[in-house]
């Protein structure tokens, strides 16, 4: 009957997959980064394959960035500047993440203020933005060039605005002069995915340090990028508990292990 | 310049909304309330019950549940004016459904028969609700099996059932009725037949097979937003009130969704746990939902 042999049935395969000895586990799973390419594929096959949306992509990571905002800079009971965050979106997913970020820390009880000079007309980007009018998160109208104002106003700043793929030369001027000025920061940085670079900056390398932002704490989304190999800062999460088992056994992705219903984790 | 007069500027005036002495907040939930009451914002309520809110915004009295209409003025209000995605909202209710229940059921360490949940899912939107928790059960590690024998059309059921395929959830054929079977293959079941609004009559056969056996289970019972109910049977199931005892299903756990519904006062299983972080506090002030407590960055608080 379909309860004896259906679920009992499959029980019994997972069990023989899942505890495969440890040679089969290792052989296969030892990368700990994607190349942009491979992040692409990875997205893709979450989209087409496992026809998640996009919006829930988005979610994902948005939501598991703020968490790790929380971790690493928890409420304190006192202090109301301590509880405001300057989020910098770009145009592109990255920036939709980041907007996703904002309206978390915003339930979190946290003060995010937006910085989103370029804004995309596709109309996930306009929901979400929607959503956090909404939720009355203020966007600036422009960024200080006076990085000193960003430092008094804000105890952290979370950069989204470039992902994986997207050449720092299609941002246009705002976001390029966002990220001048970010780089003179003296507070913290957490960057989504990738640490934002300027243009002549390589994703795939992380090029010359000179080039792009250099982070406090790194969120990857999904899984590492090749340029988190050069990442130097003080933590460094990933937010992928949505990847399913057999696409992180398919792109060989060694990656650690969550606890209890935790969408980030420490690496 | 914007940064001293843009977001300061805002942060005092928030700062202000908020940290007002109950007078301000009050009149100005007042005031909301009552200009939102006078736009006859096609909510239908009486008049008497208009006042008696309006009343209890004065002296900040909050209700505890909402009435099925309020439920879809609320869902309304969150997809048209907020722009949030239908997906969006299934999802964030499965994902605490299931955050819910590992924390009612923690996985124990070593039994495999422990991990196993069924979740039955009726073929409209508490249904799919269940499939996404389905799937985030299986992240958590447990195995979830679905039950869904009408199945939607809708393009999003079509996606979410997708994606607990692919993520290896097995999915019945059919539902023994033999309730002792049940019993014995898994540790509880997830009830995601029916949300209110539903009439328990529209949901065809097998649901209301299903829900006759399940109403015969000596394992715990989590229902989702409300227990769903049987059609007829001596008096229609009302969700409204929670109805006649003898027809609903009796959960042990119940997850309310956004917020608690007119029958959860007429819960008492053992945990009632409210999945509703995602309600801006505007919308939550606007239904005069009392807030409950969330600790950290948590999507359930139990009442």
């Amino acid at each position: 009957d379909a309860l004896k042999s259906g679920p009992t049935a499959h029980q019994i395969t997972s069990a023989m997959s899942r505890a495969a000895g440890p040679d089969l586990a290792e052989a296969s799973e030892e990368r700990r980064f994607l190349s942009t390419a491979e992040a692409a594929a990875l997205e893709r096959e979450l989209l087409e394959d496992y026809r998640f949306g996009r919006q829930q992509l988005v979610e994902w990571c948005g939501h598991a960035s703020a968490v790790a905002v929380t971790k690493v800079f928890p409420l304190p009971a006192v202090s109301r500047k301590q509880r405001t965050v300057l989020v910098v979106c770009g145009p592109e997913q990255n920036g939709a993440v980041g907007l996703v970020c904002a309206r978390h820390l915003r339930v979190f009880e946290y003060e995010p203020t937006i910085f989103y000079p370029t804004r995309s007309l596709d109309p996930l980007h306009r929901d979400l933005t929607t959503q956090c009018e909404k939720m009355d998160i203020p966007f600036l109208s422009y960024l200080p060039m006076e990085v000193q104002l960003i430092n008094n106003a804000y105890r952290l700043v979370v950069d989204a605005v470039l992902g994986p793929g997207v050449e720092p030369g299609e941002v246009g001027g705002p976001c390029t002069r966002a990220l001048a000025t970010l780089k003179l920061l003296s507070i913290p940085l957490v960057s989504l995915d990738i640490p934002s670079g300027m243009p002549g900056w390589d994703p795939e390398t992380g090029g010359d340090a000179e080039d792009g932002l250099r982070p406090d704490v790194l969120v990857s989304l999904a899984a590492p990028k090749r340029c988190a190999g050069r990442f130097s800062g003080r933590h460094h999460f990933v937010a992928g508990r949505f990847v399913p088992d057999d696409v992180r056994r398919k792109f060989a992705l060694r990656l650690p292990g969550y606890t209890g219903t935790d969408c980030v984790a420490a690496l």
